[in-house]
């Protein structure tokens, strides 16, 4: 075994051009496979967890009419009291319930319709965008914090600023409008201009006390460890809630996210493939070349006695190391790559754009080692595959023929 | 030269094997980059109809300001002769005028905020998709009728028949309210639209919010995408003082950027496969010169200038490209024909296909630009990794050649 | 008709004349006397923009401070147009869709009638009672009268949106004028006094515009042709069914 490994590798380094050459055709589509793969999953990955979090959570618990009429009259049957108690005996990572409802905010000059969020600040900043917002000011600190938080994009339609009051209204459940005006405590900045646009946040204690349904929340909000895996929190969720509430995981709540994320584990396979497709002429092509130089030698060795089986394995083991070698190569040019541009990559001058397909403007690679492995497997088997027929080949030489061939 | 070309020809063909591998690989690539491509623009240009066509259009005639605030009062005087005025000089154009209102629409339990449309409704069908899109009812002719959103009608609890209350401010601010018989429901499939978004004929829009014959804005369509500058150049002189004309890319700027970050990505993608198949030519050619290495020594010794050697080498590399992109063309060609006349889908696509205003299946198809762009692209990078090869044989020293085994 | 535009004119006679009282006892003092009050009027309301103005007469009936009915007589075209308002809720009427209809909360903000008023200005007429601190400026004097500058700052939890609103209110209560300011204590609109009036019986504010601070050439005027206080108005006159039939 040992000297079929020294004979192939030496074999492989006879030609160092050609050797080198598909070297580097391997170490760019290995390179590219991996590289474009984490740069795409960081896309879907921040996509998801961008709208997880707004969403927020991976399971929601709410009223059975909550999605034809988001309003306070599809209040969560249960209290808020009692699905909390239940919700912190069960070991889930995160969870917390929220009081949303629409409502309007004036300033001095303009009113503006606005998506009106009660939280817990202590329990939702783990769940939610408030997790990593940049704020001027401060968070909410309580339930019964009094203040309010507001995107940039709203105080500068609204013309106020941190620091000053505005004016919330929202219909109560007996149809009468409740106002009252909050102080804005923080301004916040948000990956998407929508949201900067559209939430105004205070305390869930506040908001019920305003709109006079104390105890009661819109929705109850559970998440696990990996957004992939939610059937065993949906039945954990119902098994906090009375049975006339409605249990929807986010794979049901946002169709499109759940769509890209099936669509991009598939692109992930079809990449790679492809990228292996257009690099194994060229591997098949470097094999043939190799064989036919030592078609002589092979005619040798075969009428020397060498079994036709080791010539095919020497022949593949030749391909496997130039493989292999290529992919170490590969392997770490992708993680030299994708290493300096974790941070972010700035994609602000077509924010616009990318915010029309979901997706926050700054994109952080995500290596995924699953699909690493993925793009390295591939790699392997179907290059043993493809290396077979040249390697057959090689073996099944007439020994005669072989020697008297001249090149 | 005509024996160059037979010498070039004939050495293609020493390693008949060695030779359809890289074309192969060509092809492969070729073809793919057909599909692709062909797929790509079929999207962006259905993004684009699709997205202006259901209702933007390519151009409008505005006030100024009004696309940044949107205020009623920012308005198109004479909206309907103006916009019968452009119809008659621009006989090529679709033109139709409107005018918007946020209004509190009710039915007999429900209310929700929408836009509503003041359309012509004889000429709205040439500048927007949704009267197409009718899909229950009809779609709006006079007097007090509204279509709405499928989304809408759900959530109002409206059925065909049923009357609307819409409720607003006028012109002038002063308060406006109107009842509309529904006529019709119509579903775009883009949820926004659906949810939003009722249409009545302009003559009662005007009527009920007190607009004294003005719009906010008249959309123009040219016959093609690629007509719009020069259709804006036409209808600039026919405006009166004081509108606007924003282009397409003004009214929907992110349109654009998403067409262009897609882009950006899909030609990364392209560019590793062209790489790919460069890698490819460059090993095959470098070794059928390596291989020829003690033919060439004796070529040149008997006078053959290495320049002319390279040449030769070049014009084997043209030859194998040629094959590689014609037979990548044809075999896209026909993968895009095909899938074509099929329908290209995948799982999933329904979902993101409303998300970009597109059908649920696409039919791509091929022109002459997107059949041989990227095999042009392929031939070129080919023909330059074949530059290294034809360059080495510039330091191809005869004697040293001939003795080289 | 509006409500607080009522209420600051009915403030001229409402408070008894009082030598030195402090903010807050003029203010709660009219108020507390005011509740339970109730009138007629007619009116003209006069809308101006730089490029049009209009005008509408309306009749209005209030009841307390909290219930009002307002109904449009010109012109011609906004005929039967009607408000009521029974606390912080509005109804709308229009004969030409033969619909009441309830102002829901999401358009409280929008302008009443087209004028420089909101919805909820009309609304909201005892906050300037309750959910303000009241500081008696100065007093000066004004030939007979003595006049207060009042400042009235909104507590934290107010809906009010202002920073501060001012009330020159003269010491037979006429309110001169009572302008309004952001929270950077700039002036955003002003309601002032052009012209009094003895009508009812009492001195009145006749004319009174409010003017925005931004928008020099637009403005609203109220002028009050007729009134009426004290006289019997049932509770059945501020009802739906009343705003969809007027008996009257």
């Amino acid at each position: 075994m040992r000297v079929l490994l020294t004979l192939a590798w030496r074999n492989l380094w006879r030609n160092q051009r050609r050797t080198s050459i598909m070297l580097g055709a391997i170490v760019v589509g290995v390179w590219a496979m991996i590289f474009m793969n984490a740069l795409s999953q960081g896309m879907v990955t921040q996509m998801i967890e961008d709208g997880l979090s707004v969403i927020p959570g991976h399971v929601q618990a709410r009223h059975p009419n909550y999605g034809d009429d988001p309003t306070v009259n599809s209040l969560l049957p249960d209290n808020d009291s009692a699905v909390s108690a239940r919700l912190a005996e069960l070991d889930a990572p995160a969870w917390t319930t929220r009081l949303t409802v629409p409502g309007v905010i004036s300033s001095e000059r303009e009113s503006r319709g606005v998506t009106l969020i009660g939280v817990d600040p202590a329990r939702d900043a783990s769940l939610s965008f408030l997790a990593d917002i940049t704020i001027e000011g401060r968070l909410l600190d309580a339930v019964d914090d009094r203040g309010i938080l507001i995107g940039r994009k709203l105080a500068e339609t609204l013309d106020t600023e941190l620091g000053k009051r505005v004016v919330i209204m929202s219909q109560t459940p007996d149809n009468t409008i409740a106002d009252r005006g909050f102080r804005v405590v923080g301004v916040f900045d948000a990956k998407v201009e929508l949201w900067e646009e559209t939430w105004a946040i205070t305390g869930k204690q506040t908001l019920q006390g305003l709109l006079g349904v104390p105890d009661r929340v819109t929705e109850a909000i559970l998440s696990g460890a990996d957004y992939r895996d939610v059937s065993d929190l949906a039945e954990q969720m119902q098994t906090a809630v009375s049975t006339d509430a409605r249990v929807q995981t986010w794979l049901e709540l946002d169709n499109y996210l759940a769509t890209m994320l099936g669509v991009m584990d598939g692109f992930v396979l079809i990449w790679v493939v492809v990228i292996f497709l257009a690099l194994s002429f060229g591997l098949v092509n470097t094999l043939v070349m190799a064989v036919f130089e030592r078609v002589r030698e092979i005619g040798l060795m075969l009428s020397l006695g060498m079994r036709p089986s080791s010539i095919l394995g020497q022949i593949m083991l030749e391909s496997m190391m130039l493989l292999l070698i290529g992919l170490v190569i590969g392997n770490l040019v992708a993680w030299l790559t994708i290493r300096p541009l974790e941070s972010g990559i700035d994609l602000s001058m077509v924010a616009e754009g990318m915010e029309m397909m979901g997706v926050a403007s700054v994109i952080y690679p995500d290596l995924r080692q699953e699909d690493v492995i993925l793009a390295n497997v591939v790699v392997l088997v179907l290059g043993f595959l493809a290396s077979l027929s040249p390697a057959w080949r090689a073996s099944r030489y007439d020994p005669v023929e072989a020697l008297r061939k001249v090149d | 030269m005509d024996i160059v070309l037979r010498l070039a020809w004939r050495n293609l063909w020493r390693q008949p094997r060695r030779t359809w591998l890289t074309v192969g690989a060509m092809v492969f690539s070729n073809c793919l980059l057909v599909f692709m491509i062909s797929l790509q623009f079929a999207i962006y240009d259905l993004m684009i109809n699709n997205t202006l066509r259901a209702f933007s259009g390519h151009l409008q005639v505005q006030a100024p300001g009004y696309l940044d605030d949107h205020r009623m009062r920012q308005v198109v005087d004479d909206v309907i002769p103006l916009a019968e005025r452009l119809r008659q000089q621009l006989p090529d154009a679709d033109v139709g005028a409107r005018a918007t209102a946020f209004v509190l629409a009710s039915s007999d339990d429900r209310s929700y905020g929408i836009a509503i449309y003041g359309v012509e409704p004889a000429y709205e069908p040439a500048v927007s998709s949704i009267p197409g899109l009718v899909k229950q009812g009809r779609y709006i002719e006079a007097g007090d009728e509204v279509v709405v959103g499928s989304v809408l009608a759900r959530n109002l609890r409206v059925e065909i028949g049923d009357e609307l209350t819409v409720l607003g401010s006028g012109r002038d601010g002063s308060f406006s309210a109107a009842v509309l018989t529904v006529v019709g429901v119509f579903d775009s499939g883009v949820p926004d639209l659906d949810r939003s978004i009722a249409e009545m004929p302009l003559a009662t829009f005007q009527d009920v919010f007190f607009m004294r014959g003005s719009g906010h804005h008249i959309v123009v369509n040219a016959p093609a995408l690629a007509d719009v500058d020069d259709m804006s150049q036409r209808v600039l002189p026919l405006l009166p003082d004081g509108v606007v004309l924003p282009d397409w890319d003004a009214l929907q700027p992110g349109l654009q950027q998403m067409i262009r970050a897609d882009m950006t990505s899909a030609f990364f993608t392209y560019g590793i496969l062209v790489v790919l198949v460069a890698f490819s030519v460059l090993n095959t050619q470098l070794m059928s010169v390596l291989e020829r290495t003690r033919e060439f020594g004796v070529v040149m010794s008997l006078g053959l200038s290495p320049g002319r050697l390279g040449r030769l080498v070049l014009l084997e590399t043209l030859m194998m490209g040629l094959i590689g992109l014609a037979l990548g063309a044809l075999a896209g060609g026909l993968l895009t024909a095909w899938v074509g006349s099929v329908g290209f889908t995948m799982p999933g696509m329904e979902d993101m296909a409303a998300r970009f205003n597109l059908p649920a299946r696409l039919y791509p198809d091929f022109t002459l630009a997107t059949l041989f762009a990227g095999p042009a692209v392929v031939l070129l990078f080919t023909l330059l990794s074949a530059v290294y090869p034809a360059l080495r044989l510039r330091r191809l020293h005869p004697v040293a050649a001939m003795r080289s085994a | 008709m509006t409500a607080r535009l009522l209420f600051l004119s009915l403030l001229i006679f409402s408070i008894p004349a009082v030598a030195a009282e402090d903010a807050g006892q003029i203010i709660r003092a009219a108020v507390d006397h005011w509740r339970g009050l109730s009138s007629y009027s007619e009116m003209t309301m006069t809308i101006h923009r730089p490029d049009w103005e209009r005008s509408m007469t309306m009749q209005a009936w209030t009841k307390g401070d909290e219930r009002s009915l307002v109904r449009v007589l010109e012109p011609r075209k906004d005929r039967g147009n009607a408000t009521l308002t029974d606390d912080n809720t509005m109804w709308s009427y229009s004969p030409r869709i033969n619909r009441v209809i309830k102002i829901p909360s999401s358009m409280m903000g929008q302008s009443w009638m087209g004028s420089d008023f909101s919805n909820r200005d009309i609304t909201r007429a005892d906050d300037i009672v309750d959910q303000y601190e009241h500081t008696l400026l100065t007093e000066t004097e004004d030939g007979e009268f003595r006049v207060y500058e009042i400042r009235s700052v909104p507590f934290e939890d107010a809906a009010v949106v202002w920073g501060r609103e001012e009330l020159s209110i003269r010491s037979d209560h006429v309110v001169l004028e009572h302008r309004f300011y952001d929270q950077d204590g700039d002036l955003v609109k002003t309601l002032s006094t052009l012209e009094l009036a003895d009508l009812g019986g009492r001195t009145v504010a006749r004319r009174q515009r409010m003017q925005k601070t931004e928008t020099p050439g637009e403005w609203t005027e109220i002028q009050i042709n007729d009134v009426e206080y004290d006289i019997d108005v049932g509770d059945s006159l501020f009802t739906l069914s009343s705003l969809r039939n007027p008996r009257n």
